[in-house]
């Protein structure tokens, strides 16, 4: 598919990216990399903050939509800023996103007052649990698991120390929680009928849409970066 | 197709009257007598009915029966014929009214208005889900399983697949909980049945 977006590479200025595409402030945030930028590069930005320009711009060019290959492979050692990452998309999502379009959907059904919004939050809060517990065992199994394995790599530790769990097992669940949310959005915007709630409807629907471009692009991240890299460590552990 | 239309009332005095301004009109309505919730199911039956004019007192004290039996008959619009006070709690459960200080005239206009909505509905709304695609449906999002809704519908589970593929292909939803709520959106089930 052709982007609308520029390539992302090293010598252009962060401020300019985020000129073209302003997901990306959103992106320096999951990377923990704060505003303002004043007229740096990615380059000096990255070196600053101790990020390889490599996994910068494979992630920012994610959000540009533009599969970008690598010149180097990833090493363990950045295996710990893709999980500060996605930690820090975790964090964003449960604290903030969440409860914000908990709050719009309560406000809907304050306003319209039908049963059908009623189930529509009930389905929202069941949806919000489930990815809740996914993220938790992300945070709580998955990324220890990593921290560990990174580790054991890292001191040549003997293969019978390493826990074989294997991590290719939990990519399915993200198929399943698109799908919810494209469920509510059809609802929205194609049948619940509306009573005195459209600005609040609009923006509910702005906030799913936000949500729903950075939680597809975490999850490629996950299955495409962090699984075949984690794998290769499990191989290579197993190999001794 | 001639409009069924159901009288359940217990005073002669209003089915008569009833009798008498339905039959005397140019549209032409199949017209049935009853004077308890039960004689109204057998007549669902036999006939899909599309209107019944009731006299809430036959509500009143078997509110639960009555439930379970508007559920069961979707299609059907309820109009409550107002011969006493009632509570509006009473009333609100059924689409309209009809007094018995109404002229014929606007007894008349009141029924055709429930029967075009209820016809509008139909065509309009479920337009693009096939009555087969609306069984499946209302199985599925009532909990019953592909095999439960195959011998229940008589096709093979294959059948039920194709039809929830189809579904989800034309609605835009996936998952059995955003099917239910559209389910319910649609008039399709109701909130009591789920």
């Amino acid at each position: 598919m052709q982007s609308k977006y520029k390539m992302i590479i090293a010598d252009l200025k962060v401020s300019d990216l985020i000129m073209e595409n302003y997901y990306i402030i959103l992106m320096l945030e999951h990377f923990g990399i704060q505003l303002n930028v004043q007229e740096k590069t990615v380059e000096e930005v990255c070196l600053e903050n101790n990020i390889n320009v490599e996994v910068f711009l494979t992630f920012a060019n994610l959000f540009n939509g533009i599969k970008y290959i690598p010149a180097t492979e990833f090493t363990f050692e950045d295996l710990q800023t893709i999980i500060g990452y996605l930690k820090n998309c975790h964090h964003y999502y449960i604290e903030e996103k969440y409860p914000k379009i908990r709050r719009y959907i309560k406000r809907i059904h304050e306003l319209n007052k039908l049963p059908e919004t009623k189930l529509i939050e009930t389905f929202f809060n069941e949806y919000i649990n489930e990815v809740t517990a996914h993220l938790d065992y992300e945070n709580n199994v998955v990324f220890p698991y990593i921290t560990n394995l990174f580790n054991q790599s890292k001191h040549l530790l003997p293969v019978s120390d390493v826990n074989l769990y294997s991590v290719t097992e939990y990519k399915d669940h993200h198929s399943d929680i698109e799908e919810k949310l494209t469920d509510i959005k059809n609802l929205l915007i194609k049948y619940l009928p509306q009573h005195n709630e459209q600005n609040v409807r609009r923006k509910l629907l702005f906030s799913l849409f936000e949500l729903e471009y950075d939680l597809n692009i975490h999850s490629q991240i996950e299955d495409n970066i962090l699984v075949p890299l984690v794998e290769k460590v499990e191989q290579q552990l197993k190999k001794g | 197709m001639k409009p069924n239309i159901v009288i359940a009332d217990p005073y002669p005095l209003i089915y008569e009257g009833l009798f008498h301004i339905l039959s005397n009109t140019e549209n032409h309505f199949s017209i049935y007598k009853a004077t308890t919730l039960n004689e109204i199911q057998h007549i669902q039956h036999q006939t899909t009915i599309d209107i019944v004019l009731i006299n809430p007192i036959l509500v009143q004290n078997n509110i639960e029966q009555f439930t379970k039996l508007k559920a069961s008959m979707e299609r059907t619009n309820w109009l409550a014929v107002i011969c006493a006070y009632f509570p509006p709690a009473l009333l609100s459960l059924f689409s309209g009214q009809i007094q018995l200080s109404d002229q014929p005239n606007f007894i008349l206009t009141t029924i055709h208005k429930h029967i075009e909505t209820d016809h509008q509905q139909e065509v309009g709304e479920h337009q693009f889900l096939s009555e087969r695609e609306i069984d499946v449906l209302k199985l599925l999002v009532t909990g019953n399983s592909n095999k439960e809704i195959a011998d229940k519908l008589n096709i093979s589970a294959h059948t039920v697949i194709s039809h929830r593929k189809n579904i989800s292909l034309k609605t835009g939803i996936k998952s059995l909980s955003g099917l239910t709520i559209y389910a319910v959106i649609k008039n399709i089930i109701f909130i009591d049945t789920y």
